[in-house]
């Protein structure tokens, strides 16, 4: 994808103002209904950066992974918490709220001053565009083999421990053989879901 | 390239380890879902420990290996990553043997814990031998995620919810913080993703007294020290130890800090030797903190496992010494004193962990006048907190004795100073639970200790945690006296890793005859 410089320019600038306008609204806005779906703002125009730098692969991806799952997620997340709960305005709230922004602002300032003063290597080579599917494929079955075979082990894992923490739990005294549950005793065990019935569970 | 070159080249024979681990997993998984959970509960742990000692014994086969990098150097299988890759995979196997009756007891299924865990050590595993960022970042998060998880386990647990979200948002937030020292590593060395290429690009484009690459070294240090829990990454630590089940504890203290300071090793050597006075400075302030802070905080703890977490803060701060001073010696010692840790801290858990499940308390009071109920058990928990704090002979003061050592070859005699001076206040603390266990009379017994069960090793998973106990006693008593395979195998490991070898400064060099006699000599 050629775009003319002015477009290029034009298209940018539209992009950064889009971004850090959804970005500030996350941060100030009060509803977190607001903030999440301004979140998605920030990605759609991060991924519209990514598109201007010849990235399409990471422009879908960005969307797809980002917009489709981790913020719909974030907004079931705050739909299934159908809690009302007034905040209590802490005092002085305002102290932390100007620490916060000293710190943002002093590390902007950090990696701004870096970000400049570093004579970055940039590439001369044209980008490879829509043939960036294919080049990515090629690295993941070889020099990349190894993270994209253990990414699969991760999933896998991911896979069950979120199977083990969303399941319905059933009462486990039936493993056990009948008078050796009670012959010892955690506190890590809440007693109220005890089958037994027997609160001390220690035998003498 | 056709796939018979590509196979060639990928060297996978330095990965069977892993592999050994991997099948592990699967068949625990399978064979639990075809059998169901009573059933599979009786093999699966034992299946487990097989696979880990399997993947121990087929990492002991390749030592020495004379091609260790593979995967287009993705992975370096050195005798450096050998080493970490056995004490992880080992940590794993004694905490399987505390864990099976806990578990059980805790109301919650043993394949999936015995699943996660082993996801974690495979993370371990592959993070102490990554040699390239995305390999170091993948293994990383698989490590990091199942730990989460684990911490997460006894959902019935509130302590246990609370623990793993405090330990998921600093965790991501952490992990975060070191991507971004990498991509910045990414950046400044044109595009170069191998520890060893990344070195070399920073230096052919002139950037080696950058702010950047001072940037991406605090952002990865930033990372690890989050791992190995020094001050102050280290908030985490007691209230993730206090919540989380006990045997996920021993995993995180011992096999997780290992894997932490495989890739401290691995990273600030290879990527960054153009700043190396600055990561030494900076682990050398993380070190002090953590040895000053960890020891003086472990004396006001009342709760065992909260006064282990702050201990092992403190073990980390002493076990950083060997990194900074930066010698042979000193990587030495730290991998030397890592295998000591495993014996001795396994064996404190394992203890904490049978106490707990025969009084339902871990309170330090508690545990006062045990020595007139359970020999065995105080027997074991005194060697292990006395080897902890670094009282001869046991093996944790050889262990000390080597760090200090090295550390005043080499030079830094303040931090050696303040070793010694931390590790005695540690002494007072350890030895506070060891006078409460044994020196009580009779009448100034606990109401636990008073109510103490009868002792009964026949009980479904009793036997694997007395096999632990006594093998991690054993070990421990006897580590020090007969340290010398040990030490030999910690040298060695050391010298024959070209890594560490192409970044010895001449200057302080220490005499390997000497490093090798230091046994004898006491």
């Amino acid at each position: 994808m050629n775009l003319a410089e002015g477009v290029q320019i034009v298209s940018f600038g539209i992009l950064a103002v889009m971004m850090l306008g959804s970005a500030f609204g996350v941060v100030l806005l009060g509803n977190v209904v607001y903030s999440a779906f301004l979140l998605a703002g920030v990605f759609i125009s991060m991924s519209g950066l990514y598109l201007l730098l010849n990235a399409d692969f990471v422009a879908a991806a960005q969307i797809l992974i980002y917009v489709g799952a981790v913020n719909v997620l974030i907004l079931f997340a705050i739909m299934l918490v159908n809690k009302r709960q007034d905040f209590v305005m802490v005092p002085r709230i305002w102290i932390r709220q100007v620490a916060t922004a000293l710190v943002c602002v002093g590390i902007f300032a950090l990696l701004g001053t870096m970000v400049v003063t570093t004579p970055w290597a940039i590439v001369t080579t044209m980008p490879v565009g829509d043939a960036s599917i294919v080049k990515i494929g090629l690295h993941f079955f070889s020099d990349f083999l190894l993270p994209f075979e253990l990414a699969s082990m991760l999933l896998l894992m991911a896979l069950i421990g979120a199977v083990v923490l969303a399941r319905r739990e059933f009462l486990p005294e039936a493993t056990l053989e009948p008078g050796d549950a009670d012959a010892l005793t955690l506190p890590e065990r809440p007693r109220e879901l005890l089958t037994t019935g027997r609160s001390d569970s220690t035998i003498q | 390239m056709d796939f018979a070159t590509l196979a060639a080249q990928l060297n996978a024979g330095t990965i069977v380890p892993e592999g050994i681990v991997i099948v592990t997993i699967l068949l625990v998984i399978v064979g639990d879902l075809i059998v169901g959970r009573s059933v599979s509960a009786r093999w699966t742990p034992y299946l487990a420990i097989g696979g880990l000692l399997l993947a121990v014994l087929a990492l002991y086969q390749r030592w020495d290996s004379t091609s260790p990098i593979s995967f287009f150097g993705e992975f370096n299988a050195d005798n450096l990553s050998v080493v970490f890759r056995g004490i992880i995979a080992l940590s794993a196997a004694g905490t399987i043997l505390m864990s099976i009756r806990y578990v059980e007891q805790s109301g919650t299924s043993l394949a999936e814990f015995l699943t996660i865990l082993l996801t974690a050590v495979l993370g371990g595993m592959f993070l102490a031998g990554s040699d390239e960022l995305v390999s170091v970042y993948v293994s990383l998060e698989t490590l990091s995620i199942s730990s989460y998880l684990l911490t997460g386990y006894t959902k019935r647990d509130p302590r246990s919810n609370e623990a793993a979200l405090k330990y998921l948002l600093i965790g991501a937030s952490s992990s975060a913080i070191f991507l971004y020292g990498a991509s910045l590593l990414y950046g400044l060395s044109g595009g170069e993703t191998r520890l060893s290429a990344i070195s070399a690009g920073i230096a052919t484009a002139g950037l080696d007294q950058s702010i950047g690459l001072v940037i991406a070294l605090v952002f990865a240090i930033a990372g690890i020290a989050f791992k190995i829990a020094a001050v102050p990454f280290h908030q985490w630590t007691p209230d993730v130890y206090e919540g989380s089940p006990t045997p996920v504890v021993a995993f995180l203290s011992v096999g997780s800090k290992a894997a932490g300071f495989a890739l401290a090793i691995r990273l600030l050597v290879t990527a960054f030797p153009l700043v190396t006075e600055q990561w030494q400075f900076v682990m050398t302030a993380l070190a002090i903190l953590s040895m000053v802070l960890g020891n003086v905080v472990a004396l006001a703890q009342t709760s065992m496992k909260r006064l282990l977490a702050y201990s092992s803060i403190g073990q980390a701060g002493f076990i950083m010494i060997g990194l900074v001073i930066g010698t042979d010696a000193g990587y030495a010692s730290m991998v030397f004193y890592l295998m000591i840790y495993l014996f001795m801290n396994l064996g404190a858990f394992t203890c904490i962990i049978l106490f707990t499940l025969r009084t339902g308390t871990d309170q330090i009071s508690e545990y006062s006048g045990l020595y007139q109920k359970d020999p065995l058990l105080t027997l074991a928990l005194s060697i292990c907190l006395l080897s902890l704090g670094g009282i001869p002979p046991l093996a944790g003061f050889f262990g000390k004795l080597y760090l200090f050592w090295a550390g005043w070859q080499a030079g830094a005699y303040p931090l050696v100073l303040l070793g010694l001076v931390t590790s005695v206040i540690s002494i007072y603390y350890y030895i506070r639970v060891v006078k409460m266990m044994v020196v009580k009379e009779p009448q100034e017994m606990s109401d636990s200790v008073k109510n103490y069960p009868a002792i009964r090793w026949d009980l479904q998973g009793m036997r694997p945690l007395q096999v632990g106990l006594v093998m991690t006693l054993v070990a421990t008593t006897i580590a020090g006296i007969l340290s010398n395979p040990l030490f030999t195998l910690a040298n060695n490991s050391v010298t024959q890793t070209p890594m560490l070898q192409a970044a010895q400064k001449p200057a302080v060099q220490v005499s390997k005859d000497e490093t090798v006699r230091l046994p004898i000599a006491l």
